[in-house]
């Protein structure tokens, strides 16, 4: 089969491969909600498949349990193809967005399911639940029934039911979307603890950034049915390669220009109004060529004096709009002379802000926070 | 539920109304029961209870015979029907094409009792020679009379009857069954059977004793189809019909008739108080027993 080269390959992988696959593809109709991924995860990894809703993370996710068999490509699991194994001949187990527990038994039956039908002897059963229980924090919970849980517990029992099956890779299908903030995130450590504990491979979907970076060993961003780009949390949070990534992680200000010069390590654009200088990062761009250039909104200071030109920062001449208050800080709402937004974040320092609506201002940012975005 | 702002007279209004309607309807029914009991029959000055019309119609052999052979028929459309609106039912929540699969398979209910019936005799009569052509070609009589008048045509018969509502009655209680719960279950390692079995039938089990009791109570009351198709024997209903046609309603008939409607609101009053009490007791337990939704 010919393979599609990913843009996004993870190249750094060097431990076990937990589950591979190449160019899977499904269609529902006319939608292609999975297109040609191939994603490479390792053993003992905790992978978050992270996008837009509608994007085919799930779908991918899905794939790779067997609750949809592909249209092309092939899912390996630990080098083993199982492209046309259904769910309960794959060694995945899978927790669902809303908690799926079978209502009609209890949490200890819910746990003991998978257990049961492989005919575990019973004392070794009671043992292994009563274990995993323990793990998840529901010790004494046996026989409450589903409904008379919260939704924090309710996707705790789940991932007993998950556990317990000792598989060796877990899927997890936007686990904490129905759960408030402040449990979310509590849940998101609680997962991330359990999973070093257990040690074996999670991968988790959620359209959750601040989820996503809290939890992951790495990141694959998924939108429109395609791979985006995949890394570690911090390289995909402070330098992302695409557009795309650049726009929906973090608050990242993107300007349209083309390249009016190369220099070394440096790209000289200009936006119309002005030229900034961005790194070239590993980008090989064309002079004459259209890009994109990101500025992260945390990286931004506004000053009303017109900064020093220097290579080591870039200013733009803007026109102050308003401030919001945010609690740590507050966010600058900025207009460019091209009439596009801009926005600029300050953490609270105590001191009043000097400037009003219609002032101008300047934005000014180290030049090595810029990115550079041919696509 | 009322609504906060609704006027109270309202509300009544429409509890009036409800029961009014229900209470024309089953007038009739209720009235033929209530003559069913009297010791002189219809349009007597006199009322006196007995259950001696009952004793007659349980102590006449044809009667009884026809009881049997209706009793077999119910159980043969349950045993049929049933599984196949079932799976019926199945295939409705995977298709994508949900309007045009509920046409199909509610569309027998709009052929009108005895078109359908003269339709199938016309139909089971060609396929007969069809089988007997069959049978000739190869030389032997195997295929001789298969569909020959009697129990299996009155079955099919009924099984095309009853099918569109043993499908609705039972996709009306799987409409709440989520299916990531079998998701789930494959997830654990169960096979489809298994994940049927052991977690979706547990909680759409109510909506198939349902549709079995319906489709029971169906065969009971189903006169045209089994007229035209039943050949030798008679069910019930047809017997009923009969009488009234011949010698017009009589002391047995009226027996007859409350037999009929005593057992099905017996069976359909226990189902709908049980379903009640159920679901009163679960929202009791809900409401005693949760904690908020949101919290840890």
């Amino acid at each position: 089969m010919a393979m599609k080269k990913s843009d996004t390959a993870a190249e750094d992988i060097t431990g076990d491969l937990a589950v591979e696959t190449f160019g899977v593809s499904k269609s529902y109709g006319q939608v292609r909600a999975v297109d040609e991924i191939s994603v490479k995860v390792e053993s003992g990894q905790y992978f978050v498949l992270l996008g837009p809703s509608g994007g085919g993370k799930t779908t991918l996710l899905r794939l790779i349990g067997g609750f949809v068999r592909p249209d092309a490509g092939r899912v390996l699991l630990h080098g083993q193809d199982v492209s046309n194994l259904p769910p309960n001949k794959r060694s995945t187990s899978m927790v669902f967005q809303s908690y799926a527990l079978f209502p009609h038994m209890s949490v200890e039956k819910n746990v003991s399911y998978g257990l049961k039908l492989l005919k575990l002897p019973a004392p070794e059963i009671a043992e292994k639940v009563a274990s995993i229980l323990e793990l998840v924090g529901l010790k004494g919970y046996n026989g409450r029934m589903p409904h008379e849980l919260s939704g924090g517990q309710q996707q705790r029992v789940q991932l007993a039911r998950s556990l317990v099956l000792e598989s060796d890779i877990l899927l997890l299908d936007e686990p904490l979307a129905s759960l408030d903030a402040n449990l979310r995130k509590d849940m998101c450590h609680e997962l991330k603890r359990i999973q070093e504990q257990v040690g074996i491979t999670f991968i988790h979907v959620t359209h959750n950034q601040e989820e996503a970076l809290t939890i992951a060993d790495r990141i694959a961003i998924i939108a429109d049915g395609k791979m985006i780009e995949e890394g570690v949390p911090k390289e995909i949070y402070e330098r992302p390669r695409k557009k795309f990534t650049a726009d929906f992680i973090g608050q990242n200000n993107l300007i349209d220009g083309k390249i009016i010069g190369i220099d070394g390590n440096h790209v000289t654009i200009d936006l119309g109004f002005a030229t900034v200088t961005v790194p070239r990062s590993e980008q090989s761009p064309d002079k004459g060529a259209e890009v994109t250039v990101s500025v992260p909104a945390e990286m931004i200071e506004i000053t009303k004096e017109a900064p020093q030109d220097n290579e080591v920062s870039q200013f733009l001449q803007v026109v102050y709009e308003k401030e919001t208050y945010l609690g740590f800080g507050s966010q600058h709402q900025i207009l460019l002379p091209d009439g596009n937004g801009f926005v600029a974040m300050t953490k609270s320092s105590g001191e009043p802000f000097r400037l009003t609506h219609g002032d101008i201002a300047y934005v000014v940012w180290p030049t090595a926070a810029a990115r550079l975005h041919t696509s | 539920m009322q609504d906060d702002y609704g006027s109270i007279w309202s509300y009544r209004a429409k509890w009036a109304y409800l029961l009014a309607l229900v209470g024309v309807l089953l007038a009739p029914v209720f009235y033929v029961i209530y003559i069913s009991f009297n010791e002189y029959g219809f349009a007597a000055r006199i009322y006196e209870f007995t259950l001696e019309w009952y004793v007659v119609v349980l102590g006449d052999k044809i009667l009884v015979a026809s009881l049997e052979w209706t009793g077999y028929l119910a159980l043969a459309s349950v045993l049929s029907s049933v599984p196949m609106g079932l799976l019926a039912a199945k295939f409705y929540k995977r298709t994508r094409h949900k309007v045009a699969f509920v046409t199909l398979m509610l569309l027998p209910l709009f052929v009108p009792a005895d078109i359908m019936a003269s339709s199938l005799l016309v139909y089971f009569k060609n396929l007969n020679r069809v089988f007997e052509g069959l049978s000739d070609a190869l030389g032997s009589e195997l295929f001789y009379g298969w569909f020959d008048l009697g129990f299996l045509t009155a079955w099919i018969g009924q099984v095309l009857y009853t099918v569109p509502y043993a499908f609705v009655v039972i996709l009306i209680t799987m409409s709440r069954y989520r299916d990531q719960q079998t998701e789930a279950a494959r997830g654990c390692g169960a096979s489809a059977w298994q994940a049927f079995w052991q977690v979706e039938f547990p909680q759409i089990w109510v909506g198939v004793a349902s549709s079995c009791a319906f489709v029971a109570i169906l065969s009971f009351n189903e006169a045209p189809r089994t007229a035209l198709l039943k050949g030798g024997f008679d069910t019930f209903a047809n017997v009923l019909v009969a009488q009234m046609l011949n010698i017009g309603m009589s002391e047995e008939s009226y027996a007859m008739a409350g037999i009929m409607s005593i057992l099905s609101i017996a069976i359909i009053g226990s189902i709908l108080i049980y379903s009640m009490a159920r679901s009163e007791r679960l929202e009791r337990e809900r409401r005693v027993k949760a904690q908020p939704l949101m919290s840890q």
